[in-house]
């Protein structure tokens, strides 16, 4: 495993050294201080608010924003991770070296993972600022990241495999990009679809109520194997990928 | 330390390598010879384990490169064409990053790079961005690349392609002062530079192996096929006097460097074994004709005659028993 740490900690400093992922951090911030903003000037105009609709539950469950910050950092974050090494050659480096196919991805998915986690870790600011002026609930804060973090995480697991598929950047971020959107479209059966099994299907994979149930502080195992399946299944896809390189 | 049996790599459009066995000893530098587009990067990225036979085996330092990959591919410091490196990092992260990708233990890192880069000729660029460094750096850094876990043996795909000569004539200096510690095996397709850093040559052409052996054997493969002569006199009578020798196919009889001498150039007729006892003769029959010999002697085929003729287009004769089996 000492060799998917040092791919781990090469990939940061590949993802922080160029202006990608500092491109990423601005624009992403530049989104999530909009939404807070919008939020906080929103509810503090209501006279009176339930318990579940506080900030952080429409912040985390009820924005689209979020939604719109993620088909494009995650994206963005990966593309790169495949495509580039294959496209300048330097995979051949790289997987001549004595490491496993599996270690080269862990390496790689988990730096992109890393990078995530830190361009969320600024909006940390925003719940210390509502503290300032109310009660935090820090079970609903915790359920709420899990949310963002367990949804990232899927959506970059599948965003590293489009970058095995490809050599070209630009497809990779688009092919995640759909991959992304078309799970946010097929959560949205569940408001269109009749009850039966497509719309059970729809709520199940949604990520629009995950996120409401979780920025209400509903941690439902269910949607958590999902989003788990939906790292471990592309990964494992990756890792096949990666392997039948040798055969091409 | 390398040993291939029977490799062939079908890419079910082409067959890249067809059936090619060979050994390489310990502490031996091998040349892998062959025109562009001959099978040496494929072969040499199914020896280092990046890509797969189609059948046939590979074995380095004793590991399968296929089940016993890790085990073997520790055993290798390989560089691929065109030494492809990480532009964004400085040259020693990107060394400190491969060292640790090879399992060198976490205390020796420092000190495993510092040694492969002064190996290779790159410390005074240790903290510069390898996305500035020069082609000629790059390749070095791809060396050094190749050195830092010290691994016993060296597979080079081109080390020299695309340098300028100096640099030509110091990545040969350091591969064969790498060559009394190491086990290395190089590809090229340019002859003198087998002939500069190698001990023996493997010579490839089509996916085929087509000869293999010491630079001594290779050129014996082509035997002196005629002499040279330099002489002072008239040019028509050298060439008369010469012409009616039995063993003398052809004489040719160019101006040579100096006032009134002229190069002769003989070639043996066919059944004729050696050119000594012909060029004995030339001479006696010149100095009779009263012509001056200024030097004689038998006009040895270069390493590229040798090349040429062994990867000239071959009959089809013998491909066919493999179709009719």
């Amino acid at each position: 495993m000492s060799g998917a740490l040092a791919i781990f900690r090469r990939e940061l400093l590949g993802l922080w050294v160029t202006p990608l992922a500092w491109v990423m951090l601005v624009v992403f911030l530049l989104i999530q201080g909009l939404s807070f903003y919008s939020i906080v000037v929103h509810v503090s105009g209501m006279t009176s608010a339930s318990i579940d609709s506080g900030p952080v539950q429409a912040y985390f469950g009820q924005s689209i924003f979020l939604l719109v910050s993620l088909l494009l950092v995650c994206p963005a974050l990966t593309m790169r991770v495949f495509a580039e090494e294959r496209k300048s050659g330097t995979i051949e480096a790289l997987l001549t070296a004595p490491v496993t196919p599996a270690g080269v991805v862990l390496g790689k998915y988990l730096a992109t993972l890393a990078t995530y986690l830190a361009m969320w870790a600024p909006t940390l600011l925003y719940i210390l600022i509502l503290r300032n002026t109310g009660q935090i609930d820090w079970r609903v804060v915790g359920s709420s990241y899990l949310g963002v973090i367990s949804v990232g995480a899927g959506y970059l697991a599948v965003g590293t495999l489009m970058s095995a598929m490809t050599q070209s950047q630009l497809t990779a971020f688009v092919l995640t990009m759909l991959v992304i959107f078309g799970l946010f479209i097929l959560g949205i059966g569940e408001y269109v679809f009749d009850a039966g099994m497509l719309r059970d299907l729809s709520a199940h994979v949604s990520v629009l109520s995950q996120m409401d149930e979780m920025a209400k502080g509903v941690v439902d195992l269910r949607r958590l194997v999902f989003d788990g399946s939906l790292v471990v299944f592309p990964l494992f896809v990756t890792v096949r990928v990666v392997d039948s390189w040798r055969w091409g | 330390m390398i040993e291939v049996d029977r490799l062939t790599k079908d890419y079910g459009t082409v067959v890249a390598v067809r059936d090619v066995s060979f050994r390489v000893g310990k502490g031996e530098v091998v040349g892998f010879l062959g025109p562009n587009g001959a099978g040496k990067s494929t072969t040499m990225r199914i020896l280092v384990g990046f890509l797969g036979a189609t059948s046939g085996t590979v074995r380095v330092a004793g590991h399968d490169i296929v089940d016993d990959s890790l085990e073997a591919r520790r055993a290798i410091g390989y560089m691929p064409e065109s030494a492809p490196l990480y532009t964004e990092m400085r040259v020693r992260e990107y060394l400190g990053f491969r060292a640790a990708v090879k399992k060198v233990a976490r205390g020796e890192r420092k000190t495993a790079v510092e040694r492969a880069m002064s190996l290779a000729v790159v410390t005074e660029m240790a903290d510069t961005v390898i996305g500035h460094l020069s082609k000629g750096y790059r390749q070095r850094v791809g060396l050094a690349d190749a050195l830092v876990a010290n691994p016993p043996l060296l597979i080079l795909d081109e080390p020299t392609a695309g340098l300028d000569p100096n640099q030509i004539r110091e990545v040969r200096r350091l591969i064969r002062g790498l060559g009394e510690s190491h086990t290395i095996l190089l590809s090229t397709h340019i002859l003198s530079e087998v002939e500069a850093t190698c001990d023996r040559a493997i010579v490839i052409d089509r996916g085929r192996l087509v000869a293999e052996g010491t630079i001594a054997e290779l050129r014996a493969r082509r035997r002196a096929d005629g002499g040279v002569l330099t002489v002072r006199g008239d040019r028509d009578q050298a060439i008369a006097a010469v012409e009616p020798l039995t063993g003398v196919r052809r004489v040719r009889a160019k101006p040579a460097e100096g006032e009134g001498l002229w190069r002769l150039t003989l070639a043996l007729s066919k059944g004729t074994p050696d050119v000594g006892p012909v060029l004995e003769a030339a001479i006696a029959a010149l100095v009779g004709a009263g012509l001056a010999v200024r030097d004689a002697g038998p006009s040895r085929a270069t390493l590229e005659d040798v090349f040429a003729e062994l990867t000239r287009a071959e009959p089809e004769a013998d491909e066919e028993p493999e179709g009719a089996s």
